[in-house]
């Protein structure tokens, strides 16, 4: 992905957002490609297994030189919010935001559109939210 | 500025990647989105209906990780394997990298 991802595309676009394939097989592999990303989000589910898999990625890409790695609890329920935040912690997460379960977003995935721009109000606060904390994290980082 | 979103499967890696594309479209921002998944679902999350995402040009491994020979311009890729989407946020679909060996 260099070239897509090379500092030129910033002449192209404000904000270029790559959904990466998963795995920290393929982390390693493209590992150049990392570089280039201004920071990375680490989607959570509420289960210790994915944050702890959070964690061993974040390790992996600050091996990598990509320092601004943060993740994102999603498909909160009541109560997650308190675990994603305690299980972060434990696992060296730092938190960009906690995404609740949405019913809208939920209709949406099973019919697999986009979600309409008056749906799904309390995940679009979380997704701002998100937007203003990796807006703050890289405040005096780039030229 | 360049944003990477990663996650395992279900987690809901890709309509977040989406929504994400949205706010800052919402907010005036130009964006570019680039779905590397090998299954290329960020299309359906971001307005495309299915046959329109499964029309969607592949920006070959080749351009993806050309790595500078200067063979095509992020404007010029852009032009040619972006599409733009019903979200306000342009789609660009690229081969997953997963080559051993490869860049």
């Amino acid at each position: 992905m260099r070239s897509i991802l090379a500092a030129a595309i910033d002449d192209e676009a404000d904000v270029t957002l790559v959904d990466m394939e998963a795995g920290l097989e393929h982390l390693s592999r493209s590992g150049g490609t990392l570089a280039y990303a201004d920071a990375l989000l680490v989607v959570m589910e509420p289960s210790r297994k994915s944050i702890l898999t959070a964690g061993r990625t974040i390790a992996l890409a600050s091996q990598l030189g990509l320092e601004r790695v943060y993740g994102v609890g999603n498909k909160a329920q009541p109560g997650d919010e308190e675990f994603f935040a305690t299980v972060a912690a434990e696992y060296g997460v730092p938190l960009a935001g906690i995404v609740p379960a949405d019913d809208e977003v939920a209709e949406a995935d099973r019919a697999g559109t986009m979600l309409e721009a008056d749906r799904g109000e309390p995940v679009r606060r979380a997704v701002a939210g998100i937007v203003a904390f990796v807006d703050d994290a890289l405040v005096g980082s780039r030229g | 500025m360049k944003l990477g979103v990663v996650g395992k499967g279900g987690v809901g890696k890709t309509t977040l990647s989406a929504l994400l594309a949205q706010a800052y479209a919402a907010d005036g921002k130009v964006v570019l989105a680039v779905d590397t998944d090998s299954n290329p679902n960020l299309a359906m999350s971001l307005g495309l209906d299915l046959p329109a995402a499964e029309a969607l040009p592949l920006l070959p491994r080749s351009l993806a990780v050309g790595g500078g020979d200067g063979s095509m311009s992020p404007a010029a890729m852009i032009a040619t394997y972006g599409t733009a989407t019903p979200s306000g946020v342009t789609l660009v679909n690229a081969m997953r990298i997963t080559q051993p060996g490869g860049g």
